[in-house]
């Protein structure tokens, strides 16, 4: 009976070799291991064998039965393992082919960079609740200056800081306009910001164009504070620029924010050591804020008492070559494929 | 505004480094653009923001200093003594126009020693950027540096009728200026004369005539106020700047007129001796205002979310020298010092506060709640349609508002009316607003051929500015042009991809179209249940040579207000066809005028329930066909919604087709 259960040993050690599938190992299970299998059938007739071999054939039989299925499980990794489908008879057709070929080029377009700056200001800003608002590009100078709270004799009104049209019509110089057309549509609370051209006759260079694009914000209702300008633009600024940027807001002019700041964030160029980028003072500018003016409130019929609100404006051109570290504004609007196939 | 560190230090002892000097600064909102080393000192080039007149002198902006690091600010003082003999006994000033002037005063200082200024002065100032002329030149210079308030000193023997008329000018009356222009003005010009002629523009630049030289002996020192407004003009129209018309543009303290004229007068005695005339002419009309205002505690600490106790906030206005008038338990009055015009509000001195007490200060921590967004539909469909777009390969690029008025050799098919024109351009051959946008990315595609990029498939997506007829405000439309390089089948193909992304239910209209851009088959014009959408079309040979374009690129532009309009974004489920299609495939021949359209438009006229669709194949000419037609082929797609339909049921159908087709537009069946 000893010899009997060695030889089926090597007999399921075989016949494992030979099976090539887990279909095939499946099978030499069963043969051995089944209910009705060799040592199934062994183990039956262990009663009926003298009494002095039960006990030893019965422990072997045991034995026997653990180390045939431990050798099927491993027999069912290896074919997992080597899923390989020469079962299924692939047959090369002798051609030879070179998988390394470059794959066929899908061409697709992209946004242009200053669009994709704006689409990510509106993402942050829609989840803290800013509708999207626009305005014309041609404004009156109520608009763009008087309603703004901006004095007759300001220095922004003159001839080589605005564009004029004809029938005292201008090319907008701030998207600040669009705060006074939602508000004099709108009553509070309101969150909303502004994406868009604006034109000032600056000498073209690197720095400066004579079209570019901004994001107004305001934000009006009972107990808009200082501190909640200040919450929503560091958080802006540490979505856009990451965590690792530190923000300072100094106090500023406008005349249509009172208080007003400018703020800075440390330059990312020489983490605010000192670089050409930031002129050596470890800070580079990036947007204007401050709480609206209560005047800019009285041009709108709102209660300057009760009503409090910020405003905001961001230069998206300049957040953009900040982020990417673009060091020419005129690349925006030249469009050489070299460049937009960049973003 | 130039300041030198050594200098602000005579009116306020501090131990600021120069880095924690030029950080207190900015953090009180004088931002300091740079410091250069000069001299043992250093320049400072601090940006002084409009409102702040009173930081464009070294006084002013020691105040601050003084105000942050609460120390003592020091003033010089002006005691001098005088000769017995009255300055109103020397000379006389008439102002004929005090709302232009509301302020003129003159001194006299007899026989001056015209020299070169001491080293420690000529010093000062060139740190500053100053040239050293005369001892006397130098101290106003000085002067102004100092305060803020620009003086002028004439050569007074050479004032004709010894006195001073501020007036008008004459129209035609001419001057040249101490720095060799020669200027003639009119009447919007404020003058500085003597009895004959005008020896200064007021406020912005004296007369050479009678500028202090090495001959000098007796001096009328003039210190006044002008109209802000009255000088900006002339400044600008004559193109004269100058420090000192800077500082009348916005604003000098009117109370420091007087002060500033005697602290020059004192110096000259000091540098150059001379005597000083008893007395000061003072033409005064400027009326002493003081404003006073109330800052609600409370109401600042809720504005900014802050919380700031009243004796600190009391503290920095006094140290700022506001004047308390009053004060209760919540609240102060102030009066406001008369070198802070911009401060006239509670909410100005709210700003003052926190100024000073730090923009740092403030928490960062909001809750500004949650507030759900409206739907934007322009926004949701700028959306898919830039992403549908730029999922067939074109690029986006953003163009200049602004074109040439060359460029306009083919007019905007949106407007007949000349482009809206720019009054002040920067260049004058780029002074209109763009009618097409098809122009601009011609440009684009310049450029990158140029740049070896011999085919590029780009839009943009933004407005033209099109004149109205009457005064109105122009209408900006919003347009779609784009630019492909596989031809006008390709890029109608784009449009109607974008047209059935937006589910739009109305049928693309085309009609042939001509214009000098395009070529005059491949062309069209595109509408939308009547409403024009655009136009289509290669561009002509005329026009790719003129661009010297080495391709053929086929460019469309599209009202896409319309496209917003025409949009349906509440597309519904539909569900999918149980029943199989079937489909007859044919190849009609016809005569050459026979568009696909009208093919089109004869089979659906036979509204026959059944027909599913019509997909084009192609169309062939050549040798079985003969010359002047065209074979078209098609297949006609047959499903009905509750069966599938029977073999005999199409044929029947099919035949109903052709036989609407023969009679109506005299196609044949290809055999």
């Amino acid at each position: 009976m000893q010899e009997r259960l060695n030889e089926l040993q090597n007999q399921a050690k075989n016949d494992l070799a030979k099976a090539n599938s887990r279909d095939e190992v499946e099978l030499v299970k069963t043969k051995y291991l089944g209910r009705k299998g060799v040592i199934s059938e062994i183990i039956k007739s262990i009663p009926s064998l003298p009494s002095e071999q039960r006990a030893t054939i019965g422990k072997l039989a045991n034995k026997l039965k653990q180390e045939i299925s431990k050798e099927i499980e491993a027999a069912k990794k290896q074919c997992e393992a080597s899923l390989t489908l020469p079962s299924l008879g692939a047959k090369s057709t002798g051609k030879v082919f070179d998988v390394s070929l470059p794959g066929e080029r899908k061409s697709y377009g992209r946004k242009h960079p200053i669009a994709q700056t704006i689409d990510e200001i509106k993402g942050f800003f829609g989840k803290l609740g800013f509708d999207v608002e626009y305005g014309p590009e041609v404004e009156s100078e109520y608009y763009n200056f008087d309603a703004l709270n901006v004095p007759p004799d300001h220095p922004s009104r003159e001839d080589f800081d605005t564009f004029y049209l004809d029938n005292k019509l201008l090319l907008r110089s701030q998207t600040s306009t669009v705060q006074i057309r939602v508000m004099e549509k709108k009553k509070p609370p309101i969150r909303m910001i502004a994406p868009g051209k604006v034109f000032r006759p600056d000498t073209v260079d690197a720095r400066h164009a004579s079209m570019f694009h901004q994001v107004e914000g305001l934000m009006v209702d009972e107990g808009v504070s200082f501190s909640d300008l200040k919450f929503t633009l560091t958080t802006f600024c540490e979505a856009y620029f990451g965590q690792d940027i530190k923000m300072r807001f100094r106090p500023s002019f406008f005349p249509f924010t009172e208080p007003s700041a400018e703020a800075d964030i440390s330059c990312s160029i020489c983490k605010g050591e000192g670089c050409n980028v930031c002129s050596y003072s470890g800070w580079v500018e990036v947007l204007g804020a401050g709480m609206v003016d209560p005047n800019v409130f009285e041009a709108v019929n709102y209660d300057a008492d009760k009503y409090t609100g910020f405003a905001f404006g961001i230069g998206v051109e300049r957040l953009t070559m900040l982020r990417y570290g673009i060091d020419d504004i005129r690349l925006f609007f030249e469009n050489d494929m070299r460049f937009l196939s960049q973003f | 505004m130039k300041a030198s560190y050594n200098w602000l230090k005579d009116y306020c002892k501090h131990n600021l480094s120069l880095k924690e000097l030029l950080e207190g600064l900015t953090n009180v909102g004088l931002v300091v653009d740079n410091s250069s080393p000069i001299d043992n000192d250093f320049c400072l080039d601090i940006e002084v923001t409009s409102n702040r007149p009173d930081c464009l002198g070294m006084i002013g902006i020691a105040r601050e200093i003084a105000t942050f690091i609460r120390g003592e600010l020091i003033v010089p003082d002006v005691d001098y003594g005088t000769i017995s003999e009255s300055v109103n006994d020397i000379t006389s000033v008439i102002i004929e126009d005090e709302e232009l002037c509301p302020r003129y005063t003159a001194q006299i200082i007899k026989d001056v020693n015209i020299g070169q200024s001491p080293e420690w002065l000529q010093k000062r100032i060139s740190a500053i950027g100053l040239r050293p002329v005369n001892n006397i030149v130098d101290i106003t210079n000085y002067v102004l540096m100092e305060c803020g308030q620009p003086l002028h000193a004439f050569d007074f023997d050479k004032l004709e009728g010894k006195k001073i008329i501020v007036r008008r000018a004459v129209k035609g009356e001419t001057m040249v200026a101490i720095d060799g222009t020669k200027s003639t003005l009119s009447p919007d010009e404020l003058v500085i004369a003597d009895a004959k002629r005008p020896v200064a523009i007021a406020g912005i630049m004296g007369g050479k005539d009678t500028e202090v030289s090495e001959t000098t002996k007796n001096i009328l020192l003039e210190s006044a106020f002008f109209n802000p407004g009255t000088v900006r003009r002339s400044s600008r129209k004559l193109g004269i700047q100058s420090d000192s018309s800077f500082r009348f543009e916005r604003r000098v303290d009117p109370e420091c007129v007087g002060w500033a004229s005697r602290r020059a007068a004192k110096m000259i005695q000091d540098i150059a001796g001379g005597q000083i005339a008893e007395g000061i002419i003072d033409k005064n009309c400027l009326k002493k205002e003081k404003t006073n205002i109330t800052l609600r505690i409370p109401r600042l600490n809720s504005l900014l979310g802050i919380h700031i106790e009243k004796d600190i906030a009391k503290d920095i206005l006094e140290r700022l020298q506001f004047k308390m008038i009053s004060e209760t338990e919540t609240s102060l009055e102030v009066s406001v010092p008369s070198f802070r015009g911009d401060v006239y509000r509670e909410i100005d001195l709210i700003e003052e506060v926190i100024r000073i007490q730090g923009y740092d200060n403030i928490p960062t921590k909001g809750n500004i709640g949650i507030k759900p967004i409206q739907e934007n539909k322009f926004d949701l469909i700028v959306e898919k349609v830039k992403n549908i777009i730029s999922g067939l390969g074109f690029s986006e690029v953003v163009t200049d508002s602004i074109v040439g008025n060359s460029q306009n050799q083919y007019d905007s098919i949106w407007s007949d009316n000349s482009n809206i024109k720019i009054m002040n351009p920067i260049r004058q051959d780029e002074d209109l607003l763009r009618k097409t946008l098809i122009h601009n990315l011609l440009k684009v595609k310049k450029h990158n051929q140029n740049y070896g990029m011999e085919k590029i498939q780009i839009y943009e997506l933004s407005k033209v500015y099109l004149p109205s007829k009457n005064d109105n405000m122009p209408e900006e439309k919003e347009c779609l042009c784009i630019l492909g390089e596989d031809g006008f089948l390709s890029l109608k193909g784009t449009i109607e991809a974008i047209l059935s992304h937006l589910n739009v239910a109305h049928r693309l209209e085309i009609t042939p179209y001509r214009s000098d851009l395009f070529s005059p088959e491949k062309s069209a014009e595109l509408k939308l249940e009547g409403n024009i959408l655009g136009y289509i079309g290669e561009l002509s040979s005329d026009a790719i040579k003129y661009h010297d374009f080495r391709s053929t690129p086929c460019i469309t532009e599209l009202n896409f207000n319309l496209l917003v309009d025409m949009a349906n974004l509440e597309s519904s489920f539909q569900k999918i066809p149980l029943f199989p299609t079937m489909e007859r495939d044919l190849a009609i021949v016809s005569d050459e005028k026979v568009t696909w359209s009208d093919i089109n438009k004869c089979i659906e006229s036979l509204n026959i329930d059944y027909l599913d669709n019509i997909e084009f194949f192609d169309v062939y000419r050549g040798k079985q066909v003969e010359k002047g037609k065209k074979s078209i082929a098609f297949r006609l797609i047959f499903r009905a919604d509750d069966r599938t339909l029977k073999s005999e049921e199409v044929d029947a159908l099919q035949e109903k087709i052709l036989g609407n087709l023969k009679n109506t537009l005299g196609v044949r069946l290809r055999t």
